[in-house]
């Protein structure tokens, strides 16, 4: 049985694509995850110059209410930033941010296929052996990401203006306020850390640099031997302090409980192979500043999660799981990070 | 456990329901039921020790406020010294929460506050913070 979306998605493709024919969708299949965007994977297939021809494409679509509320354009423009550089990222097509064709808006993009992109493949074989490898990769296309030119890639005109010396607290203020708004029950351990962070602020970086906003293993897809074939989910990209990425990055849920950051390689790995590709050096109490600050972050994620779960704007079971399984793991984290656990 | 277990439960069942029902994404419909174990997996793994938890912690905390006012004095901390009588997980909670919420406010004010008795009250909240992730620890927890 065909799903209702395909229809609706080959006539709004149709309209893209206006030197061919029979254009249709087919095999189109929700991915599972994805918590802010609906993302299904399908095949598209048309004439043109009296050839038959296939390609299989990704639709990222935003769910009636979201656990990050984002602007889609911001996602599309940085992935097209980086399109063809030392950061693999996926060929974005089509960017919709009216909801007439398919209900809310969406994007629509090449699929990599072969590849995996969640966690718990990792830890199973015939993935066991190339940990430190991917683990190297991984924080070099992050260096490349904090070294690459916000201006020079036209991001600067797409991503909201920031400063080297308000960056931290943009952040802060940022996540505080989604708490705020958000939280169902007192967090005495997140305020704590808020009333650090606040305390002791970081020098300003360098320069500013384009922030992924959410670098950690499961946003890119790997192969067995290490490689990293597309960084994924660009949603709460922002220019800001190149260390942010490198501290969320840290945040021990993305441990796995494995003892390693992003339960891949040991922490000053890591670093050393941040900083080769990047040319920066990670101050290390900056550095932990922003890990505190990543552990602010997710929580503020969590709460928000089961926040629209609650306000019934979204009832899917991801959005429960957050709060449930996370939410207390993320409190060990910030313990942890502050020395207290 | 925020959201509420059993309005999850009840969400649950109606997705079940939902997905016996013919047509449909099969990959969304997977993705959904297998999502929604691991929802009753961790609902079973808190279930017997939930109302024990609470009340430990609780009765944990009402000590420290107390401690809070004879070093701090009166303030939004203010010792709630009742203890549970109603042992419903709904009440119960409620009863956290308001626990809670003064534990970080003494927590807020004893941070700025000088002197020996100041930071020993300090070591007992963060002592306490330390114990309730403890107290809600679940199998598989990466930290």
């Amino acid at each position: 049985m065909s799903h209702p979306l395909e229809p609706r998605l080959a006539a709004y493709l149709a309209g893209k694509m206006p030197d061919t024919s029979d254009v249709a969708v087919d095999q189109l299949s929700r991915i599972a995850g994805g918590a802010s965007r609906e993302t299904y994977r399908f095949r598209l297939t048309w004439r043109e110059d009296g050839e038959t021809r296939e390609r299989r494409l990704i639709l990222r679509r935003d769910p009636p209410a979201s656990l990050i509320e984002t602007e889609r354009r911001i996602e599309f423009e940085a992935y097209r930033a980086f399109r063809n550089s030392a950061v693999p990222v996926p060929e974005m097509l089509y960017l919709e941010e009216e909801s007439d064709a398919l209900d809310h808006p969406f994007f629509i993009a090449e699929e990599i296929s072969g590849f995996q992109a969640g966690p718990g493949t990792l830890w199973t074989e015939p993935y066991l052996a190339c940990h430190a490898e991917l683990g190297r990769r991984k924080w070099t296309i992050l260096g490349e990401i904090a070294k690459a030119d916000p201006q020079a890639l036209g991001l600067t005109t797409v991503l909201p203006p920031a400063t080297p010396e308000d960056s931290w607290r943009r952040e802060l203020d940022h996540w505080e306020g989604v708490l705020d708004d958000d939280e169902t029950e007192p967090l005495p351990i997140v305020r704590a850390a808020i009333r650090w962070l606040r305390a002791h602020p970081p020098p300003p970086p360098p320069r500013l640099s384009v922030v992924h906003g959410d670098y950690r293993t499961g946003n890119f897809l790997y192969d067995t031997e290490g490689g990293v074939h597309g960084v994924l989910d660009w949603e709460m990209c922002h220019l800001g302090d190149p260390l942010e990425d490198l501290g969320w990055s840290f945040n021990p849920v993305w441990s796995f409980g494995r003892g390693l950051v992003g339960g891949l390689l040991p922490r000053d790995e890591a670093v050393a192979a941040w900083e080769s590709a990047s040319g920066l050096k990670a101050d290390p109490d900056a550095l932990h500043w922003w890990e505190l600050m990543g552990c602010v972050k997710g929580q503020a994620i969590w709460i928000s999660s089961g926040k629209a779960w609650i306000d019934g704007g979204n009832r899917e079971p991801i959005m429960v799981y957050p709060p449930w399984a996370l939410q207390n793991a993320q409190d060990r984290a910030m313990l942890k990070v502050m020395g207290r656990l | 456990m925020t959201p509420k277990v059993p309005e999850v439960l009840g969400e649950i069942a109606g997705l079940i329901g939902r997905s016996l029902a013919p047509g449909g994404d099969p990959a969304e419909k997977g993705a959904n039921l297998g999502l929604s174990a691991m929802l009753l997996s961790l609902a079973a793994q808190r279930w017997d020790g939930m109302a024990h938890a609470l009340v430990e912690e609780n009765r944990a905390i009402r000590p420290i406020l107390a401690r809070g006012e004879e070093v701090m004095g009166k303030g939004r901390w203010r010792a709630i010294s009742q203890a549970d009588e109603d042992f419903r997980i709904s009440a119960l909670e409620k009863a956290n929460a308001e626990l809670r919420a003064a534990l970080l406010a003494l927590h807020e004010a004893v941070e700025t506050a000088d002197g020996e008795a100041a930071r020993e009250l300090e070591a007992l909240i963060w002592a306490e913070l330390r114990a309730s992730t403890e107290r809600r620890m679940v199998a598989g927890s990466p930290v």
